[in-house]
């Protein structure tokens, strides 16, 4: 027992309070905190897009079910494969023993075909997580669901409802296929990367040389500005529903909802917000934090954040949730009555990368010519004759027209300056994006917008400490050859990385890649620091943006191995993972 | 001890905090406009010997433990609020509007350092914040409050005329996350004593 881990005391608590679960229900006295659940994974039809498609489901849903779970409680979790291929299921963010942590090669060998594979762990923490597949790219079809599990004591909160808000993102192709076109041309899924007609417009902005140079760096780091996100084509859900489908919640007038928010897309950021309600962030990743009133927030890929709302209105609200790169919407309603809707926002501009999220804002007089130089909106690139096809919802063969049309860019300029400007005008600094970065978040209506800044703990899991050591994490890939790696090694190149047990490592995130990633860790909470101290909060996910350095640490308190990686799905598929072997401690073995 | 209050532990309380209401009360209007004169439309500072009955309130993190109180028309309650949480929490009695206006003066309190999270910096508290535009706005409002964690203060309000009205702790997020609760007014000879 060490009284450092308040983890170990729950877990020998839990294990006396099942005893005493077990007792009890011999005598009939009190119920026991002791639950099973039955999954099957197997093939559904589901129509988002169109037309029918062959999806993975959970018990025929996408998402699945959602798991609901009281803290304390001893589960039994039944998962049948009915795929011709191996699965396995993840229960993201659940401390466990790794022998349940379900990742084929790490934690287990795998569901093979036709099998049944028992799970058994204790639930002993609480709030909103979710759970996939680990087994190759199956969670892009379709293999996901929420978990909730109900605190023991109260919360520092309270609410009248509650709703799972699963935002996720659906390709007709096949992922298999998806990844195979982003290896064999990497832009693949790009529809508005700049060109020959927008370096000339570079040209004439900030003269050839300094176009000419930005060209050049682009094109050494083998990205470009419209790399925002690496797919397209994606239908954006809320709960399995496209945006006409419209999932809906509804609440009386007056009363506090919960929405657990969760990002269960394979590739895709989401800005989160509801035109006309404030929402109060309780929760990330399952901690509470102290409550934060926030117009708009971003949640990166694998995240989850509570929020609550009060519409006091008898009317109906859009929840809409842009992705970072503006490629879409995912849309759903708060209303009093079923039917009912609410305006449908205008998608916003997209977003560019600047040369700060290559690392390089920094230099002097850089950011504000770069502001301008790139703040030039491409959404009406792939609106020229001949390409609309492309832009519907949905198309799986993009028409990748590079040459440009002349007289598009003549279109821009009016907009141009109108973004330029906007994107200058209440732009305050967050310190989790590089100065000047394209990707800086503001609220569609000039208010709050989180800050990874904004979150700090309700009750830190851990006391506060120096770390006992720090290791560097350079995020590395090669976007034109589309791998992804962790300093400049691939999974298959790599040696695990080794953690003793009872060390407090720092890891340092360095993101020298011009995409997003978020960052997962399993087995173990990351403790995010931004610079709150003893109130710095706890998250089992943790984004970097481009160009941006991130301290993170971890109280290394859970002995076994372990799956650490980006969870854009593409990326972990094509290197950036680690297995992470926590050597010493108590031995554990499954609980069986 | 939920119910039974030392009165030392009052007397230093009082003594130590700035912002019990009877120095506000004694100071009057504030200039500027945000409404923080002595007497409000709901009502005003009371005396303690006026008080007909007390009326415990304690708070946790973030709560009110109980969410309802029931007062009369005219009557003079003498609150003791406990803060048996870990981070800081006020006890406002206001409408939904006078709530709404002080969060955002406490949301500047806290970014100046003046609040955090578990405490009162006093000497921030009484520093001059002219330049911050926090002139004149030490939190001394008669109709609230502010609890450490660990600790007890007494605020005796008299009511007057029966209005819409909430009790709130405007500590940033707090009354967003829940922490507020309405009260009523019962018909004379109904309120529990």
């Amino acid at each position: 027992m060490d009284n450092q881990h308040p983890k170990y005391l729950g877990r020998v608590l839990l294990k006396s309070a099942a005893i005493v679960g077990v007792a009890s229900a011999l005598f009939g006295a009190v119920p026991t905190l002791a639950g099973t659940y039955d999954l099957t994974i197997g093939e559904t039809i589901i129509n988002v897009s169109g037309t029918e498609q062959t999806a993975l489901g959970i018990n025929g849903m996408v998402p699945g079910p959602t798991l609901r779970f009281k803290e304390g409680e001893d589960l039994v979790i039944n998962v049948t494969n009915t795929l011709d291929e191996d699965t396995s299921i993840h229960w993201h963010g659940l401390i466990l023993p790794f022998t349940e942590d379900g990742v084929p090669g790490i934690s287990f060998d795998g569901i093979k075909p036709g099998a049944t594979h028992t799970y058994r762990f204790p639930a002993q923490q609480n709030g909103t997580y979710w759970f996939h597949s680990h087994s190759g790219l199956q969670e892009q079809s379709g293999v996901y669901g929420s978990i909730v599990i109900e605190p023991e004591g109260r919360e520092p909160f309270r609410y009248d409802r509650d709703y799972v808000v699963v935002l996720s993102d659906w390709h007709d192709t096949k992922p298999e296929k998806i990844l195979a076109n982003l290896k064999k041309q990497s832009d693949y899924y790009n529809y508005n990367q700049r060109t020959l007609m927008t370096f000339f417009d570079d040209v004439s902005e900030k003269g050839f040389g300094a176009a000419l140079s930005d060209r050049a760096d682009w094109g050494e780091m083998r990205m470009t500005p419209t790399d925002v996100a690496d797919i397209s084509g994606y239908t954006f859900l809320v709960n399995g529903k496209n945006p006409e489908q419209n999932w809906t919640g509804l609440f009386k007038p007056g009363e506090r909802v919960r929405l657990r928010f969760i990002n269960a897309a394979a590739m895709t950021y989401f800005d989160v917000r509801i035109p006309g309600l404030q929402m109060t962030v309780v929760q990330a990743d399952g901690n509470n934090v102290q409550p934060v009133k926030v117009d708009e927030f971003r949640i990166a890929v694998a995240e989850t954040y509570d929020v609550i709302v009060r519409p006091t209105d008898e009317q109906a609200y859009t929840i809409v949730a842009e992705p970072m790169a503006r490629t879409g919407m995912a849309r759903a309603t708060l209303a009093p009555r079923e039917g009912m809707e609410a305006a449908v926002p205008e998608g916003r501009e997209r977003p560019l990368l600047t040369m700060a999220d290559m690392g390089h804002g920094g230099m002097e007089g850089m950011d504000h010519s770069q502001m301008q130089g790139m703040a030039e909106p491409t959404k009406d690139t792939g609106q020229m004759p001949g390409m609309d096809h492309s832009q519907m919802p949905g198309a799986t063969q993009p028409a990748m027209d590079q040459e440009q049309m002349p007289g598009m860019d003549h279109s821009n300029m009016s907009q141009m300056d109108r973004v330029a400007m906007g994107g200058a005008a209440g732009m305050r600094q967050d310190p989790f994006y590089a100065p000047g970065s394209g990707l800086m978040p503001t609220a569609a209506n000039g208010g709050k917008f989180l800050s990874y800044a904004d979150l700090k703990a309700q009750k830190p899991l851990y006391e506060d400490r120096e770390p006992t050591r720090e290791i560097e994490i350079r995020l590395t890939g090669n976007m034109e050859r589309y791998f992804w790696s962790m300093n400049d090694k691939k999974y298959s190149e790599a040696e695990p990385i080794r953690l003793k047990y009872g060390e407090r490592v720092r890891f340092k995130f360095v993101n020298e890649t011009m995409m997003s990633h978020p960052m997962h860790l399993h087995g173990m909470w990351t403790i995010l620091d931004n610079g709150n101290g003893k109130f710095n909060p706890t998250k089992h996910t943790v984004s970097i943006a481009p160009g941006t350095t991130v301290l993170a640490e971890v109280e290394v308190d859970a002995p076994g191995q372990w799956a650490f990686h980006c969870h854009l799905m593409y990326h972990m598929a094509s290197g950036m993972f680690r297995m992470v072997i926590v050597e010493g401690g108590p031995q554990t073995t499954a609980v069986n | 001890m939920r119910t039974k209050i030392s009165k030392t532990l009052l007397a230093a309380a009082a003594t130590v905090a700035l912002y019990v209401p009877g120095a506000a009360f004694a100071a009057g209007s504030h200039e500027g406009g945000h409404g923080h004169a002595g007497a409000m439309a709901f009502g005003e500072p009371g005396q303690l010997s006026e008080a007909g009955r007390t009326i415990e309130i304690v708070m946790g993190d973030n709560y009110f433990e109980s969410e309802k109180l029931v007062i009369l028309a005219g009557e003079t309650v003498r609150f003791v609020v406990k803060n048996e949480g870990e981070f800081l929490h006020e006890f406002n009695l206001g409408t939904t509007a006078t709530h709404a206006e002080h969060q955002k003066e406490m949301m500047t309190m806290m970014e100046h350092g003046m609040l955090t999270a578990t405490g009162v910096d006093k000497g921030m508290m009484k520093m001059d914040h002219g330049s911050t535009g926090m002139s004149g706005h030490v939190h001394d409002d008669p109709n609230s409050i502010l609890v450490e964690p660990g600790k007890t203060l007494e605020l005796v309000w008299k009511f007057a005329e029966a209005t819409d009205l909430e009790f709130a702790c405007n500590v940033p997020g707090h009354y967003d996350a829940g922490m507020m609760g309405e009260i009523e007014f019962a018909a004379p000879g109904t309120a529990g004593s």
